[in-house]
Parts: C-alpha cells; structure tokens; sequence
C-alpha cells in the first residue's frame, strides 16, 4: 500500500512537471512570435510593461523601439500629451491606421513627428537619428545581393557604413529601409534610373564616386557569380555541420 | 623504344585534352594529308593567312560575300552575365539543359594591387567565314549556306561522329539527343530569321544591348556602323585558327 502511494506520487509529480513544461513552451512560442517580423505584436502586454525599458512597439512597417519610461519618468510627459490626441489607448492601432510611415505622417507632423521635429525633441531624420528608435533590432546586412530586375548585383553595404555613411544618407530618400525594398518595383530599379540620379546614382554620378554607367561587372557579378557565392555558402555550412 | 614497357602505360585518352590541341592535332593531319583547303596540297607547314598571323585583328576587308551577311557584334564590356540571352536561347531553341547554344565565359584581370575586375565574353557559334567544323565533316551534314552564310546543320545527314565539335574553335556544338544529331546556334533561322523576325533571341532579350544583331553587308545596319566605327578596337576569338569569324568583340560605352 505504501509503495503504491508512491508510485502514485511520482505520477502525479511528473504530470505536474509535465504540465508545466508545456505552459511554458507555449509561453516560448507566443514570445518567438512576437519577435518574428512578420507577426504583428497582437495581444495587450502586461500594463506595467509600458512603464519598462525600452520596447519593440511595432513591427509593421519596420521594426521600432520606443522607451515609455524616458518620455514619462525622465522627461515628465503627462498622458494626456499623447494620449488620445496623437495615439489611441490601444496596442496597434497607430499601426492599423496604415500610415504610421515616416513619410505619411512624421514628416508631415503626426504621429512621433508631433514633437519629434527637431525642435521640440530630435528629428525623425536625420544624421545620427535613425538608431536612436530603430536600434538593435535594425540588422544591418554585410553584403546585399539583388536579383531583380537582373541577376546579380552586390552591394557592399558594410563598406559603405565603414566608409562613414550615415543610414539616413541613402534611407528614405533613395532606398526604403527594409530588404528587398527596391526589388519590388524592378521596372523602376533599373540602369535608367541610376543615370537620372536616382537610387546609387545619386552618388554614383562621377563626381561623387566612380559614375555608374562605368565599370559594369564591378556591382554586376552576374549568374555565375551568385552561383559560386551560394556554393561557398554551402560548403561553409557543411564544415560547420561536421 | 621498349614495347613491354610503352604496353604498361596507362592510355591518357583525349577527354583532357582542350579543344585547341585537339584542332590542332586534326589540322596537323589534314594539312599533311592535303585535305585541309585553306593550305598546299601536301604541305607539312603550318596553315595561315595572313589575316590569322596578326593576333586579336578582325576580319574587316569590307568584303562580305554574302547578301545578306549575318554577323554578331559584342559590345564585351558592357555584358554582365544576367544570362537573359541565354535562358531566351533556351526558350527558342529549345535547347536541353546538357547543351547550349551559347554561352557567357568569364575572366578575371587585376587591375592594379589587390583589386580585380571581371570580364564576361559573350560566345555563340562565330558563323566562320572558312568553318573548320564544316570542312571535317565527313557527310556535308553541317555547311555554310550559300545565301546568308549560317553556318547550318542537316540533321539526317549527321552521323554524330562529332568531329565537328572537336574542330570548332569555339566550343559551340553539342550533341542533341532530341535530334540525334549535333545542335548548333544558326543565328535563330529555324526559329525566327526564316518566320521574317529580323533580330536573335538573345540580342533581343539582352537589357544593355550588348549583342548586336544585323547584315554586315548593308552600310545602313547597326553592325556595319560598328564593326567599321573609325579608331575602334575590334577583335575576334582565336584569330589565329584562320576561320575568319563572324562574331566581332569590341568595348563601348553605354550610350
């Protein structure tokens, strides 16, 4: 009899652990998804959480930090300030209004623009401003390689921040701040274009560095090119596989 | 010479061997045995026109013997290797992924320390003026056509004894196992020139017009103003095998 009730311990304690191993794998996920870009941020968070370091308030259109503390504890805003006039009282919907873009809005003076003006607090663009709300979630690519409207042209995009380039010098005005941005509209990332000063011609002119309808093959590293790169790529995760 | 020992070596058989040393070896044998044309009957010298002894020169005596003469123009430098003329040969040729029609070679040049830049080379079938492929064809299957002077093939004649592929210069010929015989670029004759479409697939299908596709023989066409463009470099791939090729390379700018 008291062996069974034993038995009948263990039991019950490993469905417990059982039970609250799964909770918390469900926990995991939900937060996993979260993170995940294309994963809206859905449900409310816990309220104290507004008041927290710094957070991951939206995720569409791109990923940005807003630290609630600094603007309420350090510098002293009421919540009436934002609250309703410039953001309603509810997670996401600045976000579903479908313009809660720099361009639509901020630039115009909605949104963050209200106060972040340059003014008021600092611009929304701006040299230094970018990693200021979209920081580490912001993941700078080393190299990018485009594959529309022709394969395949690299971008070195590490050497051009080492060179000394600031993220607004090409962000928002000439390319979006988000991968694959420019390839979406092929039929206007084209030579042409370039050549009329847009996307890397507005560097890439001449004066400013070498003029873009020069030295074809030194972006355009062409099929065979991308080819040999994807073959190193995979060597590469074969060697860290054995 | 010992044979018991010559019997031990191991046969190195010809599939290394790179297309150039094997023309050369059956060029040997034809100039000696008198069947090569463009030499002496018997000679034992190597075979060479003058327009050949002069490397990376073009044919451009401003004589084309044909009406019209097909010719290609590559504007090398500006050729990034997106393989659109490629995938549009595929597409109209229909030709299998084992062979091509044509192809885009690559080369890498230093341009001073630490710095490289590559060049893509656009190659097709060169449409030669003295064909080697159609000289060592044993059955007339290939031939140049008396008319445009593409370089055509007869597939019912063709044996696939694929001596034409080992003659040509240019690596340009495959053996079709849809045909059952070798496949060659003709310049889209079967597929476009012959419904009176005027340009090539791949011309047509390249976004920085770097093939250019025409009638060498009409002063008016693009091809002609380029291949005799004053103070222009031109050249053409293996001058010295003395096929006098139709293909002409040049560089340009983008305009």
């Amino acid at each position: 009899m008291k062996g069974n009730k034993n038995v009948l311990l263990a039991l019950s304690l490993t469905l417990a652990v059982g039970f609250a191993g799964t909770t918390y794998l469900v926990a995991d996920e939900t937060k996993d998804q979260k993170g995940a870009a294309a994963q809206p941020a859905a449900s409310t968070p816990n309220l104290l959480d507004y008041l927290g370091d710094t957070k991951v308030i939206s995720v569409e259109p791109v990923r940005q930090m807003f630290s609630h503390r600094s603007h309420v504890v350090q510098h002293k805003l009421a919540c009436s300030d934002c609250h309703t006039g410039i953001f309603e009282r509810k997670w996401g919907a600045a976000r579903d209004k479908g313009d809660y873009t720099h361009a639509d809005a901020f630039d115009q003076g909605q949104y963050c623009g209200v106060c972040h003006n340059g003014e008021a607090a600092f611009a929304t663009v701006g040299e230094d401003n970018c990693m200021r709300c979209h920081d580490s979630n912001m993941i700078a690519p080393d190299t990018i390689y485009f594959q529309k409207p022709v394969r395949t042209v690299v971008f070195e995009h590490k050497d051009h921040v080492d060179m000394g380039m600031k993220c607004a010098d090409c962000h928002m005005q000439l390319f979006d701040t988000r991968m694959g941005a420019a390839e979406e509209q092929p039929e206007k990332f084209i030579m042409q274009a370039l050549y009329d000063g847009k996307y890397c011609g507005a560097c890439h002119n001449g004066e400013a560095a070498f003029a873009s309808d020069t030295r074809c093959t030194t972006c355009h590293i062409g099929v065979r090119g991308d080819e040999r790169r994807l073959a190193k790529a995979a060597d590469k995760n074969k060697q860290k596989a054995q | 010479m010992k044979m018991n020992e010559l019997e031990k070596l191991v046969n190195e058989g010809v599939d290394q061997l790179p297309p150039l040393e094997r023309r050369t070896f059956l060029r040997a044998g034809f100039a000696i045995t008198g069947l090569f044309l463009g030499g002496s009957i018997l000679s034992l010298t190597s075979v060479r026109t003058t327009q050949a002894a002069v490397p990376g020169s073009a044919y451009t005596s401003g004589a084309y013997p044909y009406k019209p003469h097909y010719s290609m123009v590559m504007r090398q430098n500006l050729c990034v290797d997106c393989q659109l003329c490629m995938d549009a040969c595929v597409k109209t040729n229909h030709v299998p992924d084992y062979g091509y029609r044509t192809i885009i070679l690559e080369q890498e040049r230093s341009i001073g320390e630490n710095a490289q830049e590559t060049i893509f080379i656009p190659v097709l079938c060169n449409q030669c003026n003295e064909p080697p492929c159609v000289r060592v064809c044993p059955t007339v299957a290939t031939y140049k056509d008396k008319t445009h002077g593409i370089v055509v093939m007869d597939d019912k004649k063709c044996i696939g004894c694929k001596t034409c592929m080992a003659a040509c210069p240019y690596n340009a010929r495959y053996f079709s196992e849809e045909r059952r015989a070798v496949d060659k670029c003709d310049f889209c004759l079967e597929s476009r020139l012959s419904k009176g479409m005027t340009n090539t697939a791949c011309a047509e299908a390249c976004p920085a017009h770097v093939r250019v596709f025409g009638d060498l023989s009409d002063p008016e066409s693009e091809v002609y103003k380029l291949v005799h463009r004053p103070e222009t470099v031109l050249w053409v791939l293996r001058p010295e095998t003395g096929a006098l090729p139709n293909v002409f390379y040049m560089n340009d700018t983008v305009a």
